[in-house]
């Protein structure tokens, strides 16, 4: 390989940043499926159930993400400071308060009977309309983040907060269904429903993609990210076949085949599948985000690029000296 | 032909009441690529591998025989409207009165998201202070003093760049980078003074940012290569 | 800077001295804070740099404090000498280093004092003046020589421009020339010659709106400026200037007919059977033709000279035949322009695969740009003054230079600048480093104007050498190593000491003593001649004993060092005289006179101890001090312009002891006065005195010729043969002696007779600014920069080229030579480069272990350089360094 190809890479961000968008999205796009199936009148079914518990936890775990990435991690109660420009101060807020409502939505779901009253549900309501509002801006964040970054213009595009949603709801879905199975509540006919559900969002996802893909394609800079993204082996195959078109297939065979076999044969292939496509959701930003590259610098008809410095420049040595 | 003679950099402008905006041209037809301002830079600020405020790209156009390579340097291009200012979310990076955008560094969380969104690729940081040697020999006496000049100034987990050399300015010399290039490619000044050299040489060779479309008003202009 | 960094310094000084990172010793200012070097800058008092510094420059500090830097005395433990063995250095102390070195020494003295062979780097070339030529004089050895420099960048030009310009180099008067020729050279580009100021200049010339015009195989920094790249095939140079004059004077009849009456021996009549002047039957001298008294006259006779422009005198003539006694002469110059006649534009792309048309059109325009007949007024020391304004140069260096056709290339490329009589004067072509000069006016030294010989001929008043290049030597029965006393015309040769016949030649020409003793200060000969196995085992593993002066124990010391001794480098130690002898590091131009002073910026670092204090003290030991001070004494005199004064001398009978810095004092004191010794020059670093424009536009203020024909190569050449002959030279080597003439032609190298379609690429090198020859790739500061860098540590390959050989950018390929040595390295492609060739930079490729950094990094292009006599240019012993390559895919 040219050992002076990556030159213009970002190298920043990756796993850990990665990590945390992943995290942020799967937290939001789990709660966001539960609140929606609460007010559906679903409050006891496995998605509600199990997606409030994720909410909370990933998020935090997320945080702890971003706070390992950070150069000075005892800095971090600034983030905040500057919500009028920035998205992490801004994704500092909506998290913030996500995670708040969040924790409360499950506090008040799971260890109260709030919801039994009228008053109670009344509550609840609310809580999961500012929790909803607050896990679609959390989603959405991780994408704007990104979007909003002009020195790399791969992200600067509405295409990736919409993958990045998409995408949230899809893992936040599996995370869901990897953990469904340890619900006492579920039933056949809800993980047919929940894999259904399931194959549709990947659907989804895949049209959100080549729509990126194809609109990164129109020009240089991004195009030439697009490229490297295509030529990745763990974005084709850990992200586009393992990720998404395997568990898509297997969704499908899940639903058509759940309601005949026993429910506990479905789990180790429908939790392996939501396995894979969470794998694939991480993959897929740690691709989009190493694949970013800054923008070339053109005057005078010249381009401009940075070089990477070769990490292994051995070649040079002529005629080695006999041993 | 004296060239180190700084010119009116750092002082107040005449009247002493209007605060200067600095800016730099560098012209390209001088530029030949000799990389004396990126050690210059280096050098100025102490930067550990890997970082250069001050950086050089080369560039090639057009084919045999009609092919002609030029270089391009940078640095952080001081933008009026700076996109890396506008992300931070800690309020580390600031503009100066003097048009200089800094990052004051015990403000800084290291989050790099300045660095996605500088354009021009100017801002660097380091997690730790790394030796130029290998083999964890024990720093030399420069080392010494290098890796303390890095911390006490920029500092490692933090973004860093080019400030314009506000120091040097600050005593009425030119920035380093400008001060050692060999062409006199570069000039240093106050923008918003009419007669200031880099005003006039803007002016009278239509002087150029990189990127206009970026949007974010640099304020370092380049002269056509030829 | 914070408070709390503000209140840790305590000392915050800036030092002037000079840089050494290459040779062209800038002026430079170094901060020391708290004990320590942190920053380097240009001084502005000093014409050398004049405030500028190059990447290098600015880099030192790690050159200064690397932890790689040899710190101790070492010994090697491992008698086996050669390529990649193991040295086994141990750590001796000073004292036990001195006493090995005196003995063998002493022991050498006993054989033959002339079995010491002193080797150094150019780089440090005013060092070389003092250590190395006080011993030598004082050793009583004739044995010296600077390895791969000279050989690949000074044996043509130095000696060719000596004779044309009484100057090491030549260059663009870039303040007032509009149109340049530049032949393979990177003057005012980040290498070649006072490399900053030129830099400077080449810009302000540019944004002036001069016109330069480069030929060269590859997109190299000065074509990348250029008004115009001209892609020439290596070696063909010469081809190219003779194609240029041609087409002057044969196309376009454009030439400067007063320039060559009076400052030429174009006018010269030439007798037609042996080439030689015809000679004034009294006098001896040559004779011209008196176009006005139809008769001919000696070539200084009142009536036909004019030493300044404005002088009055009859026109002489140029073309035609006169018949004097008997004898139809020409003159000289009609024999030039019959000559180059063969050399048409058409011949011309044959060989350099430039374009007929270009070849007419660039003829042309630097014809017309010279404004023949054009005048400006200069403000002399004597008054007004009317001189021509010939805003044209042609200049070049180690491209055109290094190949089998160095010498006559060397010379064509400058007669171009003759032909138009643009030569030292307003915007010409400039002798450099700055060559004429009336001195210090308290003193008159440096005193350095040239003057005529009896031909009429310029003569240099003061050189580097002891002997001048012009009058030519006579050839010698050899005493010296490498048989140099025969050969007049060179200045070193590798043909002879690597052959692998060496000591047989010795033998035969009857040389009574064998290599002893190599002393080198700091040359890595195994890296900067050619192949590294050929100079090890046939040259270097010859001698008893190898100690070296070092920075790193680099491949030469490796291989073959038998003691190495840690130098000062040029920070941590004095040097009386940097800018003086004016070769590469004294800018022309109007600006001042400057002679400048290294002095260190710290002490010595650990056990560093400056060579220049070590060599007197070695000499003390040895006892022949007294002679060192007089071979000292005696050598500044054509070095330095003018004999040392006798209040200055050193004492040469051996009842004193000078120390270094008193012989610094000496020799400043005695060039500018009692109180401007030592001292008093420390405080800036340099001594300035204002030049006088007649010096820097000297051509038409001075009284001497300069040769447009060769005659006196004719005699040299059958006196070196006639030598040659007696000892049977030719059972070892079939020299050319045809290239001995008169008039200037291209010989084409081995790279052009190649006829095997396998090896269809030409391979050359060329040089990066951020890298000095060899050393600069262990500056962890230069590596990053060069790894900043597409091209500097790649093999550069046309895209399409390396397209039909199935070659991808990055590859890793091989260049093999057809003498099977090959080297390789990692390839970047691009549109910038003739399609048949392949350029290497620097001297890279290291693989020494003792410096990691540049360890591995870029090609080792010197394997590929044979130091046959095939490779040899029979006139100057100039090396080859193009050659045929093929190239193929490495497997990693
Ligand atoms: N491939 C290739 N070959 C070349 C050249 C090239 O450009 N490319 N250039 C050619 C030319 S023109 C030349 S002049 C020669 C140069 O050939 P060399 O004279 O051998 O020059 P360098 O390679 O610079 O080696 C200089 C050595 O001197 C040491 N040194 C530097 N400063 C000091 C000092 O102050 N004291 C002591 N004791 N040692 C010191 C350094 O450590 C280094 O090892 O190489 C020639 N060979
Ligand atoms: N940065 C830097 N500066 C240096 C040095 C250094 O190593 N690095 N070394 C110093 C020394 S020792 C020397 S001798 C000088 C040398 O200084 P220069 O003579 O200026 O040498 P190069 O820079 O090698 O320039 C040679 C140019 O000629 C081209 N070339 C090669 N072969 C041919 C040819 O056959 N014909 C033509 N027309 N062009 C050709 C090469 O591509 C290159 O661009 O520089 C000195 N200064
Ligand atoms: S160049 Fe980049 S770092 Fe500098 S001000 Fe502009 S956006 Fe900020
Ligand atoms: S790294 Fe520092 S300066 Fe940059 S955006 Fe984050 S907090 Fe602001
Ligand atoms: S102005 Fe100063 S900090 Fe900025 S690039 Fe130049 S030298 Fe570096
Ligand atoms: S120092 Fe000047 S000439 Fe050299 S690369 Fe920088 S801007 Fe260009
Ligand atoms: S040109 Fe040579 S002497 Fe001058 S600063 Fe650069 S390395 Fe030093
Ligand atoms: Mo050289």
């Amino acid at each position: 390989m040219n050992p002076k190809a990556n030159g213009q890479l970002q190298t920043e961000w990756s796993w850990w940043i990665a990590a945390y968008l992943f995290l942020g999205g799967i937290g939001g796009g789990a709660y966001a499926i539960a609140a929606v199936n609460w007010f559906l009148g679903e409050s006891a079914s496995a998605s509600t159930a199990v997606g409030l518990w994720i909410g909370f936890p990933a998020l935090l775990i997320g945080s702890v993400f971003l706070l390992v990435d950070l150069g000075t991690p005892r800095r971090a109660v600034l983030a905040g400071m500057k919500p009028g420009t920035s998205w992490i101060a801004r994704g500092f807020w909506i998290i913030t308060a996500f995670m708040v409502l969040a924790l409360l939505h499950l506090i008040l779901h799971a260890f109260t009977a709030v919801g039994q009253t009228a008053s109670g549900r009344m509550i609840l309501s609310v809580v999961g309309a500012a929790g909803i509002v607050c896990a679609v801006g959390t989603m959405a964040y991780t994408g704007i983040l990104l979007g909003a970054s002009k020195g790399i213009p791969f992200w600067r595009t509405g295409a990736v907060p919409v993958v990045f949603v998409i995408s949230a709801l899809v893992t936040g879905h599996f995370t869901i269904m990897l953990i469904a199975p340890f619900y006492r509540g579920v039933t056949a006919e809800a993980v047919q429903t929940m894999s259904l559900e399931a194959a549709a969002l990947v659907v989804l996802e895949v049209l959100a993609i080549l729509f990126f893909l194809q609109a990164a394609f129109k020009t240089p800079d991004p195009r030439e990210s697009a490229l490297r993204i295509l030529r990745k082996r763990s974005f084709v195959i850990g992200y586009f076949i393992l990720g998404l078109a395997v568990p898509f297939v297997t969704m499908l065979i899940v639903y058509r085949s759940v309601a005949s076999t026993e429910l506990s044969s479905y789990v180790p292939i429908a939790a392996g599948a939501a396995l894979l496509g969470l794998v694939g959701g991480l993959i897929l930003r740690q691709s989009v985000l190493v694949c970013g590259a800054l923008p070339t610098l053109n005057i005078a008809g010249f381009e401009f690029r940075r070089i990477a410095r070769p990490k292994d420049p051995k070649p040079g040595i002529g005629m080695l000296p006999p041993q | 032909m004296n060239r180190t003679q700084p010119i009116s950099a750092g002082q107040p402008s005449l009247s002493g009441l209007r605060m200067p905006r600095y800016g730099m041209v560098i012209d390209l037809k001088r530029c030949y690529g000799c990389y004396a301002c990126v050690m210059a830079c280096k050098v100025k600020n102490h930067t550990p591998p890997g970082v250069f405020w001050s950086r050089i790209l080369k560039g090639e156009a057009g084919t045999f025989p009609n092919v002609v390579r030029q270089a391009l340097p940078v640095l952080c291009m001081q933008c009026d409207e700076p996109s890396c200012l506008e992300v931070c979310p800690t309020g580390a990076t600031v503009k100066l009165d003097n048009g200089i955008v800094i990052v004051e560094k015990d403000k800084c969380m290291g989050c790099k998201y300045c660095m996605m969104a500088c354009p021009y690729g100017a801002r660097y940081s380091v997690d730790e202070w790394e030796s130029y040697f290998p083999d964890g020999l024990p720093l030399s006496p420069y080392e010494e003093f290098a890796k303390q000049a890095w911390e006490d100034k920029s500092g490692v987990g933090v973004a860093t760049k080019c400030d314009f050399c506000r120091d040097r300015i600050a005593e009425g010399r030119d920035p380093a980078c400008v001060e050692a290039c060999p062409a006199k490619a570069r000039t240093f000044g106050d923008l918003d003074d009419p007669d200031s050299e880099v005003s006039i040489l803007i002016k009278r060779y239509r002087g150029e940012v990189l990127n206009p479309e970026f949007g974010n008003k640099p304020k370092v202009y380049y002269l056509a290569p030829r | 800077m914070t408070a709390a960094a503000e209140n840790r310094i305590e000392e915050d000084v800036w030092i002037p001295t000079c840089c050494g990172q290459c040779y062209c010793m800038c002026g430079i200012k170094v901060r020391r804070q708290n004990g320590v070097v942190t920053e380097i800058a240009g001084n502005p008092d000093a014409p050398s740099g004049r405030g500028g510094i190059c990447v290098k420059g600015i880099a030192s500090s790690h050159l200064l404090y690397d932890p790689y830097r040899v710190n101790y005395p070492l010994k090697r433990t491992n008698p086996e000498k050669g390529l990649g063995v193991d040295p086994k250095f141990v750590r001796i102390s000073w004292d036990e280093a001195l006493d090995i070195i005196v003995e063998k020494l002493r022991e050498c003295r006993e054989r033959d004092p002339r079995g010491a062979y002193f080797q150094a780097t150019t780089t440090q070339a005013s060092e070389i003046r003092f250590g190395v030529i006080g011993f030598m004089k004082g050793f009583g050895t004739p044995n010296y020589w600077v390895s791969g420099g000279g050989l690949h960048c000074g044996n043509g030009a130095h000696f060719m421009n000596g004779i044309m310009h009484v100057a090491w180099s030549i260059i663009p008067d870039f303040a007032h020339c509009n149109y340049a020729l530049n032949f393979g050279c990177s003057k005012g580009h980040g290498a070649g010659h006072v490399a900053v100021q030129n830099a400077t200049q080449a810009a302000d010339a540019r944004f002036r709106g001069f016109k330069n015009i480069v030929f060269d195989p590859f997109q190299s920094a000065q074509a990348s400026k250029a008004h115009e790249w001209i892609p020439i095939r290596v070696g063909t140079d010469g081809a190219m200037a003779l194609g240029l004059v041609n087409s002057l004077l044969n196309e376009h009849g454009i030439y400067d007919a007063e320039y060559l009456m009076y400052k030429t021996n174009g006018p010269y009549l030439i007798r037609p059977w042996d080439g030689r002047y015809m000679r004034d039957k009294a006098t001896d001298k040559p004779l011209v033709w008196d176009l006005v008294d139809k008769r001919a006259k000696v070539h200084n006779d009142d009536s036909v000279t004019r030493v300044e422009y404005e002088d009055e005198a009859h026109e002489v003539a140029l073309t035609g035949s006169y018949n004097i006694d008997g004898v139809d002469c020409r003159p000289a110059f009609d024999l030039l322009k019959e000559h180059v006649k063969r050399y048409t534009p058409q011949y011309v792309e044959e060989v350099t695969g430039v374009p007929a048309a270009t070849v007419s059109r660039i003829a042309k325009e630097f014809g017309e740009a010279a404004e023949i007949g054009s005048t400006v007024t200069i403000q002399t020391s004597n008054g007004p003054k009317k001189i021509p304004k010939r805003p044209v140069a042609t200049h070049f260096f180690r491209g055109t230079q290094g190949h089998v056709n160095s010498g006559w290339t060397c010379l064509s490329v400058d007669m171009v600048n003759h032909i138009v009589g643009a030569a030292d004067t307003y915007g010409a072509a400039f002798g450099l480093g700055a060559a004429v000069g009336s001195g210090y006016e308290a003193t008159g030294k440096p005193y350095q104007i040239p003057y005529p010989c009896p031909d009429g001929l310029l003569v240099a008043k003061t050189w580097v050498y002891d002997h001048v290049p012009y009058p030519m030597r006579v050839p010698k029965p050899p005493t010296r190593l490498d048989l140099h006393d025969m050969f007049p015309t060179s200045i070193y040769n590798a043909f002879v000491i690597t052959s692998p016949r060496w000591e047989e030649i010795l033998e035969r020409f009857e040389i009574p003593y064998k290599p002893d003793v190599m002393i080198n200060f700091g040359s890595n000969s195994v890296m900067t001649m050619g192949n590294a196995e050929a100079v090890t085992e046939n040259f270097l593993k010859k001698f008893n004993f190898i100690f070296s002066f070092q920075l790193y124990v680099t491949e030469f010391e490796e291989a073959v060092a038998d003691i190495v001794l840690p130098d000062a480098c040029f920070l941590e130690r004095y040097t009386p005289a940097v800018s003086f002898p004016s070769t590469f590091s004294h800018p022309q131009g109007e600006d001042d006179w400057g002679w400048s002073i290294r002095q260190p910026v710290v002490e010595p670092l650990y056990e560093r101890r400056d060579f220049n204090v070590v060599m007197l003290d070695i000499c003390r030991r040895l006892g022949i001090h007294g002679r060192y001070y007089k071979g000292l004494n005696d050598s500044i005199g054509i070095r330095y312009g003018g004999e040392m004064d006798e209040k200055y001398r050193l004492v040469e009978d051996g009842s004193v002891e000078h120390s270094w810095e008193d012989i610094c004092d000496r020799l400043l004191k005695d060039r500018f006065g009692e109180e401007h010794g030592l001292e008093h020059v420390r405080k800036k670093g340099v001594f300035t005195w204002p030049k006088k424009k007649e010096d820097v536009y000297w051509k038409w203020f001075n009284p001497s010729r300069v040769p447009i024909y060769f005659e006196y190569f004719i005699d040299s050449g059958e006196q070196i043969s006639k030598l040659w002959d007696q000892y049977g030279g030719k059972d070892f080597f079939d020299l050319d002696w045809s290239r001995f003439k008169a008039l200037a032609d291209w010989y084409p190298c081995p790279s052009h007779t190649e006829t095997s379609p396998e090896y269809d690429m030409f391979a050359f090198y060329w040089r990066a600014v951020m890298h000095c020859n060899s050393m600069t790739q262990q500056n962890p500061y230069l590596d990053e920069c060069s790894q900043e860098d597409p091209y500097v540590y790649a093999i550069q390959i046309h895209k399409d080229t390396a397209a039909e050989k199935g070659i991808a950018d990055g590859d890793n390929i091989w260049l093999e030579n057809p003498q099977g040595h090959r080297v390789r390295g990692w390839v970047a492609l691009t549109d910038g480069i003739e399609p048949h060739h392949v350029a290497v930079a620097a001297v890279a490729g290291h693989w020494g272990n003792y410096m990691p950094i540049a360890k591995g990094k870029g090609t080792f292009f010197n394997d590929l350089v044979e130091m046959d006599l095939p490779h040899t240019d029979p006139l100057t012993f100039n090396q080859d360094i193009c050659c045929r390559v093929k190239i193929y895919k490495a497997d990693r």
